[in-house]
């Protein structure tokens, strides 16, 4: 500030100089107003008071040495007066200016500052809002995957009690039957279609008994008999009781397997049923030559954060006609069936999810890209069985 | 080869007049039916079986009465018993003891082969 200051009375005293050597040049006068109105803008209106009385200072001391002549005394106080006026009134505008200036720039800072606190405010608003909608949206998929599984709780307690009944109410007809035909068929026949009747009645008998012990199973799932498995030795092991069907079928079998995949510990039985009822559907649903492709490899649940991979997933591909989209969501109910009257219970898909999830597991249903159905089920390693 | 004694208790008669027939149509057995399971006892004190053949599912009564009131007379404790079921699937039962105690069951509606070979398993022991 001195310095300015300092400089300012130095521009001041240059001025003066000029006006001494110019003499009696009005316009000269004028430029006192520089230093004053720097003063004035840069250091404030007291700065700007004291730049413009020493100005007229200096400009009076000028006008005594110039030594002019005046026709009376008033004329030169006259002038002083006028000229301390008009700088007085550019270094107290100018002084003023500047305050204001001061004031409105607060004023604009404080207001930004505002703005700003109120746009982190909505910021913060904004990110609360978008986390409470992912809480919702959370909240809204695990009450739907709740809802599902009550659904299909009290589905499965519906089911359980229908079979409960159908096997007690049919199942004693069906032992009369069955003993019936024990009888006639350890007795010699009158002719071969009476032995030909007697077998398809015995038939008939173990189809309907089968029904209803897959209905059983369904409906009150055996307690798991856990071992430790290779995966791949329950494929193949499920390939090979499909084995004719496949060959009468001229199904191509290719097998991906990622041979590094760690043991399960599965109930090999229950799963090789889930694997062959997997592989039968999928040959039901290709034309003769088709592709069964079954896919191995490790994978991390989305759920799990662990380190190596925490699953095995399996995927078998067949090159078949695909899901209907409407039938994608009741693949799974029990019952459901696509297949013609008497070819089939539509027991097998429900009992291949019932089988999975008391494991602990999972299965997905769905088409591939290229064609064809895919099912993918997802095994984990470390088990966390409902049975 | 001695004749052995079958009773078979189950509420619906044509499942004992068939059980009857098959069996002792093959010869080797004498069987008797009774329906009424409450006269279980008195019929099976009177009949001394060889061995029982009981359904678990008849009205009134549970299967663990009946077999407990049979286990505990003292004519009557040796005599093997046989589970007949409707509620548990062939796959399951496959003629062996199940897990619930040391007895055996058999799934409805039984292959004849299967209750033969059980029967001569229980009754040789």
């Amino acid at each position: 500030m001195l310095v300015v200051v300092g400089l300012l009375l130095g521009l001041i005293a240059a001025v003066g100089w000029v006006d001494y050597v110019t003499g009696v040049e009005v316009s000269v006068s004028l430029l006192y107003l520089i230093p004053i109105a720097l003063g004035s803008w840069v250091a404030g209106r007291s700065v700007g008071i004291i730049l413009a009385l020493a100005s007229t200072g200096v400009w009076l001391a000028v006008d005594l040495l110039a030594g002019h002549a005046y026709g009376h005394w008033f004329i030169p106080l006259w002038d002083t007066l006028m000229t301390a006026s008009s700088f007085l009134v550019v270094a107290v505008l100018l002084g003023t200016l500047r305050e204001v200036n001061e004031g409105l720039e607060q004023i604009v800072a404080r207001r930004t500052k505002a703005l700003q606190a109120e746009n982190a405010e909505r910021r913060r608003a904004e990110e609360d809002l978008t986390q409470a909608l992912t809480d919702v949206r959370k909240t809204h998929a695990e009450l739907q995957r709740t809802q599902i599984q009550l659904i299909e709780a009290a589905k499965a307690e519906s089911i359980g009690r229908l079979a409960t009944g159908v096997a007690h109410e049919v199942k004693n007809p069906l032992m009369t039957l069955s003993l019936g035909v024990d009888y006639f068929l350890g007795r010699k026949p009158e002719n071969p279609d009476q032995a030909q009747l007697v077998q398809d009645m015995k038939e008939a008998v173990l189809r309907a008994s089968n029904v209803i012990n897959v209905l059983l199973d369904y409906s009150r799932p055996r307690p798991l008999q856990r071992t430790s498995e290779d995966i791949h030795n329950i494929i193949e092991n499920s390939l090979a009781l499909v084995r004719h069907q496949l060959n009468k079928q001229n199904v191509t079998v290719v097998r991906d397997f990622d041979t590094a995949l760690p043991p399960l510990s599965l109930d090999r039985t229950r799963i090789e049923q889930v694997f062959v009822n997997l592989f039968l559907n999928a040959m039901q649903a290709m034309p003769p030559g088709g592709t069964l492709t079954v896919r191995t490899f490790a994978s991390t649940p989305f759920w799990s954060d662990s380190d190596p991979p925490a699953g095995v997933i399996v995927e078998v591909d067949d090159t078949g006609h695909g899901i209907m989209p409407q039938h994608v969501a009741k693949l799974f109910d029990p019952f459901f069936t696509t297949k013609p009257p008497g070819q089939g219970t539509g027991l097998g898909l429900a009992i291949v999810r019932r089988i999975m999830e008391i494991h602990g597991d999972s299965i997905h249903l769905g088409n591939r890209k290229e064609g064809g159905a895919r099912a993918t089920l997802q095994f984990n390693t470390q088990p966390n069985a409902t049975l | 080869m001695m004749t052995k004694r079958i009773l078979v208790v189950d509420d619906e008669p044509s499942v004992t007049r068939n059980l009857k027939l098959t069996l002792e149509s093959g010869g080797g057995y004498e069987v008797l039916g009774e329906n009424n399971a409450t006269n279980t006892l008195s019929t099976a004190r009177a009949f001394r079986p060889d061995l029982v053949l009981l359904d678990v599912m008849m009205p009134g009564l549970d299967k663990g009465d009946v077999a407990a009131r049979l286990r505990a007379d003292p004519l009557l404790r040796d005599t093997p018993i046989i589970f007949l079921t409707a509620l548990v699937s062939n796959e399951e039962t496959d003629g062996h003891e199940m897990s619930s105690g040391a007895e055996t069951f058999l799934a409805k509606p039984v292959d004849i082969g299967e209750l033969r070979q059980t029967l001569e398993d229980h009754i040789r022991r």
